[in-house]
């Protein structure tokens, strides 16, 4: 029996980490003084976001037209941003709730980071529908709370009310998904810390854990119906995004494929970026044994699974366009093929469609550069992808007339730049101060593919 | 210790004798229990009882404090109510009749006076935006001498000091101004020069149209410029006259030739236009001919000889050289067409060329329009300049001879030909004195400058045509301690008198004896004051009959230097001669047809662009064989003929020099001026004024490349209807923006060149019932002739702010309306011109409102797209769902800094913040005070008691506003014509406006193919 268990089991975990170890080498970095590479990149990141914190400083008290928009493309860099920040947030959910269901036990190595992402990415994509307003002081009467202004509300048939609340449902479950199962960690971090603060500090994070049979009980059964809470969250938040365009009558955003195309496009983008994030992590913090090769090959596969769904939807659209007999809707994908941001286009085809079709093989999906650069060039072609869903469209509608072209300010880039600057911040501060690895579900896995030593319980 | 104090004190007996209890009591003040408690039921008994007492003194009636109002109010004036004054335009000599809206003592819109002879409704952009004038803060607020400030009682005393000096030496003293309608003024002037022993009064148009005149001297023994009747004209034939643009007087034309071109009546014109650019007039002609200048004449004679043959007179001997451009076939079918139309027909010639307007004279003679369609009897009086004249005292003033020299209503340092040698010449003349408004390049030559008021602060009349007398009434106290010309001259006369005075001593004298209506001059003066004008005899006109023996037959066309091109000399519908350069909103305004703003430049036709390796935006430089250059940026116009490049005049002006930082400055911002600090060049330098004449189209250029780039801030880049070839769809055919069909097809079927779409079914219940009225909106397309005076009234009734060249160019411009314009080429090869005036659409099935997640755009119950500015977040995803893209973002908060300008804002409109999102309301302020007004007579809103802005301004009225609920509105009629369509109908928004169909008077039924 054990023979053949090893045989068919790969072990999730290499190295042959006892538990103790599990700990340590999760928690020793967090302990020790930061490297100069650490603080080499977050000097990076945070002048990043310094330079994208004047940009945005600079657009709220001037006004929208410190941005290249006009009044034919009301929404570019803005929305494309958002769209974005949102896809990225997806396979954290994906992989902690999602893959949480399905016993996918692998993802008990990069969930934590994943969810981390997820999280980080969504206050990055929320900062743009608040700044992109006119007057982002009054952004707040998109939440329907009860008021002194008359009989003053927000209207329940616009997409943009319903990105509200997907958006901020979305946060509130990623926020307490992450944070429940950082609830065992949280509690390791109190009972090896020395300093005082910290042990003060964890202890409160950790909500009294005790390690009790009762606590891990308790633990496993709200952990379990916060996967059940987020899974609908993964296809909803994308569906509900999606129908910012879908509701829309310009061609090139009314079409009903939008949802399932969207999902699966923030899907493949999450992948990318939790790989590109993973292959950094791995790499600066020395845990190639608990990501493992295999790890980058089982998400390899999620990629160009949904890199092939992305693909039969780009060509789904040029059929339904030919389909529908309309020729605005043709036109609109002939101009976004052929017109002048062709380019853009062939950018988001190659990099979303032709590249990832590397990853069929094996020695690509194991050769880790590779990875690292396809993901790379995953997420530019998923930027283009809402960029150019969102410009050619208003560039060019019904009215020729009405036709002007866009170019970002660089007020624009600023921004973009800051909203990386945000990400990549908050994500070394958590590599810092939170266990980049949930230390309590690894070690559930530890035996995982090994001889098991004493009864069949698993 | 406590034993010690058992001795008790007491200071009575009674104390003393009293038990403990009660001491205790007296010593504790709040006792607990016994009879002093207040008790709970207590407490609520008092506080029932106070309240009660406070209900009921505070339900008394407080004392009334009457404040008593000012027992004799300013009269007539209710404050929020605005009254309408009778006047008349000055913003050019045309004497438009307008009524200026005045609200709360200021003037805030102008409208056309729908009773007014000339303009019967209509006004003109450039007549719309003169009232911008009125409040441009950097107008002349009090005389300069030397360029600095003075007093009237100082430049007066100094003047008439060295004009009695100038008399005594028999000096030579010249009066000079452009037109002077005023009958008044030009008595005035007279009557001052009449001092003088060599003394005269010298008019010249900078845009000219002197040989017009000279030509009706030669013909009729009389130099006049007959009234011109294109309602009575069944052909036009205009060589190169603009006159629905720019010419003469546009606002009248345009109602006539509207008028002659009546669908519902069957009667349309048939209209030739030969012209060597696109104009506004030539774009809306059923056949339009690319000629070049220099050939006009060549084509005059041709038609001459061809119609002279039809009556049999005897041909003007010489034959000319075979006309290249148009072919005989059509010039025999032409002429076949005016002598079936002759009495019903009309030739038109812009060119200042005597010749041409000889010939032109001659074909009108021959074909018996005089006396029908042009009126000698009662001719026009809104040209009267004279080129011959005006070299005259140029060379008189070159000579030194002339001694004192008083500039009025014109710039020559800036639009004669020779500006700069002329300044030197001027700076020369002893006595130099400008009535100029602004310091403009001649006020800063003259000594004293004597500002002239705006014509809406100043008592003053106008004949625009002879026996039509039009009233200038003051509508404001002068805003500046300005004088006018009236009684400046009389003041120097030494009878210092009121304007008011003045005009109404000489209506008694000269204006009221020419009629017989009224015996009263009270009641004569009054009745024309209310309506601005009063009709009487016109002036006696001794003509004679016509003199065919000065028509000389132009026998060929000069022949053009290789590789020259023919430069034509243009004024644009915004800029005109230069005269508005300090209007920021026409700096603004789209051209009709190129869509430029802030900047004029060289147009030249595609296929010479394609030679010279040019695009638009390049820089080309112009020299004139004279050594005169200019350089501009290049616009390609199609339809324009291959050798000529065109030039806007009017730009250039020192006027212009403040709008460096107009509109909102940021970190990537620039400037609206171009490298000269001005906006735009001045072509003036360009002109000629030989043979007496100026000529605006006799120069050849040699063009070169400078290699450097000036992007045209234009408000619609893509010319045509279709998309770009290869992003044509297959099997799809253009765009059905703009729906048309021809003048045969039409007769048979009037619905032809609408696209049909199927109404379907709606599955959900309509959400707007209109119980009430349905406002909505219908355009004929046929009738607008793009001229953009409903951009710039929609501008003045609804605060629209001038965002500047820079903005412009980033596509952020913010006219609520728009005129779309499309070109097509037509089998022949005639480029057709299609405008479409596009505003927002009033969907019933609005895009815009379900996609605004805070409800600031809402449907009304009356139909209207409602936008609540302070409601709005700026989400802009209103703006994205719009199909037509007819809604306009706050991009940044533009300057209302300029406090004299912001007098001009419309007190029943928002002035927008920004980051709010705004758009056409179907002028809802309007439509309110309407509503308002029928509520309180207890009415319904009656028909054509609601006028957009864009309506009342059209001199083609060519929109139609009201409800369309109502069965018998003039607009619900206009909506079942078979002829309307709606723009992007199969998208199902149910638009509120509709659009009727283009009817082009093609001779062959040609299916038109658009493409670029």
């Amino acid at each position: 029996m054990a023979e053949a268990a090893i045989a068919l089991r790969q072990p999730l975990i290499e190295g042959g980490k006892s538990i103790a170890q599990v700990t340590h080498d999760v928690c020793a970095p967090m302990e020790a003084r930061p490297t100069a590479l650490w603080w080499a990149a977050l000097g990076v990141s945070s002048s990043l976001l310094l330079l994208g914190a004047v940009a945005v400083t600079y657009e709220i008290s001037v006004g929208v037209g410190t941005w290249g928009l006009n009044r034919t493309v009301g929404w570019a860099f803005d929305i494309t941003n958002f769209v974005f920040w949102i896809g990225i947030g997806h396979a954290g959910t994906l992989i902690s709730a999602i893959l949480f269901l399905f016993r996918q036990r692998w993802r008990t190595s990069v969930n934590r980071a994943a969810e981390a992402m997820t999280i980080f990415a969504v206050m990055c994509a929320g900062i743009f529908p608040v700044i992109h307003t006119g007057r982002p002081w009054f952004a707040y009467w998109m939440f329907p709370y009860p008021n002194t202004r008359g009989s003053l509300w927000i209207n329940f048939r616009s997409p943009l009310v319903w990105d509200f609340f997907a958006i901020s449902t979305y946060f509130t479950v990623s926020a307490l998904f992450w944070f429940v199962g950082m609830l065992p960690d949280l509690a390791t971090i109190r009972d090896r810390a020395t300093a005082k603060w910290r042990r003060k500090l964890a202890g409160v994070l950790s909500l009294g854990w005790n390690g009790s049979y009762r606590a891990w009980q308790r633990y496993e059964v709200v952990y379990l119906m916060l996967a059940g809470l987020g899974t609908p969250l993964v296809i909803s938040v994308h569906t509900i995004v999606s129908w910012d365009f879908a509701t829309a009558v310009l061609p090139g955003w009314h079409a009903t494929i939008f949802p399932p195309y969207f999902v699966a496009g923030a899907i493949f983008s999450g992948m990318a970026m939790v790989l590109t994030l993973m292959i950094i992590a791995r790499r600066l913090m020395h845990l190639e044994e608990y990501i493992t090769l295999r790890h980058i090959d089982r998400m390899c596969k999620l990629v160009i699974t949904t890199s092939g769904i992305v693909g039969l939807s780009y060509a789904t659209e040029f059929f339904t366009a030919l389909y529908s007999g309309s020729s605005y809707e043709q036109f609109v994908f002939l101009n976004r093929a052929l017109g002048p941001l062709f380019w853009g286009y062939w950018t988001m085809v190659g990099c979303n469609v032709f590249i990832p079709q590397l990853l069929w093989f094996r020695r690509v999906r194991n050769y880790v550069p590779a990875v690292f650069a396809i993901c790379i060039l995953v997420n530019v072609g998923m930027w283009f992808e809402r960029f150019i869903i969102i410009v050619t469209s208003l560039s060019r509608d019904f009215i020729p007339a009405n036709w002007f072209h866009y170019a970002p300010t660089r007020v624009e880039v600023a921004t973009l730049l800051g909203s990386f600057g945000l990400f990549f911040t908050l994500f070394l501060l958590f590599c810092r101060f939170i266990p980049v690895i949930a230390v309590a579900e690894v070690k559930g896995v530890l035996k995982y593919g090994k001889p098991r030593l004493e009864s069949a319980h698993e | 210790m406590s034993k010690r104090r058992t001795k008790r004190y007491w200071k009575s007996l009674k104390e003393r004798d009293a038990s403990p209890d009660v001491l205790n009591a007296r010593a504790d003040e709040f006792p607990e229990g016994g009879p002093r408690q207040f008790r709970r039921r207590d407490f609520l008994k008092a506080t029932g009882f106070t309240l009660g007492v406070a209900f009921a003194t505070g339900c008394s009636r407080a004392p009334v404090q009457r404040a008593i109002p000012l027992l004799s109010q300013p009269e007539e004036v209710v404050p929020g109510r605005s009254l309408f004054y009778a006047s008349t335009c000055a913003g050019c000599s045309a004497g438009c009749g307008l009524l200026a809206k005045v609200r709360d003592g200021r003037p805030i819109k102008l409208e056309g006076n729908p009773q007014h002879p000339v303009s019967r409704g209509g006004l003109c952009a450039t007549g719309q935006a003169s009232i911008l004038g009125l409040y441009d803060s950097q107008r002349l607020q009090h005389p300069l001498k030397d360029g600095k400030k003075s007093s009237w009682t100082e430049v007066d005393q100094e003047i008439q000091a060295e004009v009695a000096n100038i008399r005594g030496d028999r000096g030579a003293v010249r009066f000079l101004s452009g037109t002077i309608t005023s009958p008044t003024t030009r008595a005035a002037v007279q009557g001052f020069l009449k001092g003088f022993p060599d003394a005269r009064h010298i008019v010249y148009d900078p845009l000219s149209n002197a040989a017009l005149l000279d030509a009706h001297e030669q013909t009729h023994g009389v130099r006049i410029l007959p009234r011109f009747h294109f309602d009575k004209a069944e052909v036009i034939v205009s060589f190169d006259a603009d006159f629905l643009g720019t010419w003469i007087c546009p606002v009248e034309y345009t109602a006539d030739y509207r008028a002659g071109r009546d669908l519902e009546a069957k009667r349309v014109s048939y209209h030739v236009q030969f012209e060597p650019r696109m104009s506004v007039t030539g774009s809306k002609a059923d056949r339009r001919f690319a000629v070049a200048p220099g050939e006009m004449g060549l084509l005059l004679t041709h038609l001459a000889q061809r119609v002279a043959r039809e009556t049999g007179t005897a041909v003007p001997s010489g034959e000319p050289e075979t006309a290249s451009s148009v072919g005989a076939a059509f010039l025999d079918e032409l002429a076949d067409r005016l002598w079936h139309a002759r009495g019903r027909s009309l030739i038109v010639c812009g060119s200042n060329d005597l010749q041409q307007q000889l010939q032109s004279n001659y074909l009108n003679h021959l074909l018996g329009n005089y006396g029908s369609t042009l009126d000698v009897e009662k001719p026009s009086l809104q040209v009267q300049g004279s080129d011959k004249e005006l070299g005259a005292l140029l060379a008189e003033l070159r000579d030194g001879k002339i001694k004192a020299l008083f500039i009025y209503g014109v710039n020559p340092a800036f639009d004669l030909p020779d500006g700069e040698a002329l300044a030197g010449v001027l700076r020369k003349v002893p006595l130099l004195v400008s009535f100029a408004q602004r310091t403009d390049e001649t006020a800063t030559l003259a000594r004293y400058v004597l500002p002239e008021q705006h014509y809406l602060e100043s008592w003053s009349d106008a004949e625009p045509v002879s026996g039509l007398v039009s009233v200038s009434q003051p509508t404001v106290h002068p805003l500046g301690d300005t004088r006018s010309l009236l009684e400046t001259i009389t003041t120097w006369n030494g009878k210092p008198k009121p304007a008011y005075d003045l005009v109404r001593e000489h209506w008694k004298a000269d204006i009221f004896p020419r009629q017989k209506r009224e015996s009263n001059f009270d009641a004569f003066w009054d009745r024309a004051v209310h309506d601005g004008f009063a009709e009487v005899e016109p002036l006696p006109i001794k003509s004679r009959e016509f003199n065919a023996q000065v028509v000389r037959p132009i026998l060929k066309a000069p022949r053009s230097e290789t590789g020259a091109f023919a430069l034509v000399l243009y004024p644009t519908v915004a800029m005109l001669d230069g005269r508005n350069a300090y209007n920021p909103w026409l700096h603004e305004l789209p051209d009709p047809i190129t869509k430029v703003t802030w900047d004029n430049y060289a147009s030249i036709s595609p296929s010479a662009a394609q030679r010279l390796g040019v695009e638009d935006g390049d820089v080309v430089r112009l020299e004139s064989g004279s050594g005169q250059a200019v350089e501009l940026p290049v616009c390609i116009q199609p339809g324009q003929q291959d050798q000529v490049i065109a030039v806007a005049l009017g730009y250039g002006s020192k006027l212009s020099a403040r709008f460096a930082k107009v509109g909102p400055q940021w970190l990537d911002s620039l400037i609206s001026v171009g490298d000269n600090g001005f906006v735009g060049v001045n072509a003036a330098p360009l002109l000629r004024l030989s043979d007496g004449v100026l000529r605006y189209d006799d120069t050849q250029v040699k063009v070169s490349r400078t290699g450097r780039q000036c992007e045209l801030a234009c408000t619609q880049i893509h010319n045509t209807l279709t998309v770009p070839k290869k992003l044509t769809p297959p099997g799809s055919g253009p765009r059905q923006i703009v729906q048309e069909t021809t003048l045969a097809v039409f007769l048979k079927d009037p619905h032809a060149g609408v696209e049909d779409h199927e109404e379907k079914e709606d599955l959900w219940p309509t959400d707007h019932p209109y119980s009430g009225p349905r406002w909505g909106m219908v355009i004929d397309q046929n009738a607008c002739t793009g001229c953009s005076s409903c951009v710039i009234a929609c501008q003045v009734e609804n605060n629209i702010p001038v965002v500047g060249r820079d903005e412009i160019r980033r596509n952020r411009e913010m006219h609520w309306l728009r005129i779309d314009r499309y070109y097509a080429e037509t089998e022949s090869g005639q480029i057709d011109v299609a405008y479409e005036p596009l505003l927002c659409q009033q969907c019933e099935n609005a895009p815009c409102e379900t996609v605004c997640p805070v409800l600031a755009t809402v449907h009304s119950e009356d139909g209207l797209n409602q936008q609540v500015y302070n409601r709005c977040i700026g989400t802009r995803y209103c703006a994205n769902n719009c199909p037509y893209k007819a809604r306009r973002f706050n991009w940044f908060n533009y300057a209302h800094d300029d406090q004299l300008q912001n007098l001009v804002l419309n007190p029943d409109v928002a002035v927008r913040s920004r980051g709010v999102m705004e758009k056409c309301t179907f002028c809802v302020q309007r439509i309110q005070e309407a509503k308002i007004e029928a509520k309180r007579l207890g009415e319904k809103v009656s028909d054509g008691s609601v006028q957009t802005a864009c309506q009342q301004s059209c001199p083609a009225q060519a929109i139609y506003f009201g409800d369309l609920n109502d069965p018998n509105s003039h607009v619900s009629k206009m909506m079942a014509n078979p002829r309307r369509y709606r723009v992007l109908e199969e998208l199902n928004v149910r638009p509120s406006v509709g659009y009727l169909t283009i009817v082009r008077n093609h001779e062959k039924e040609s299916k038109e193919e658009h493409h670029g």
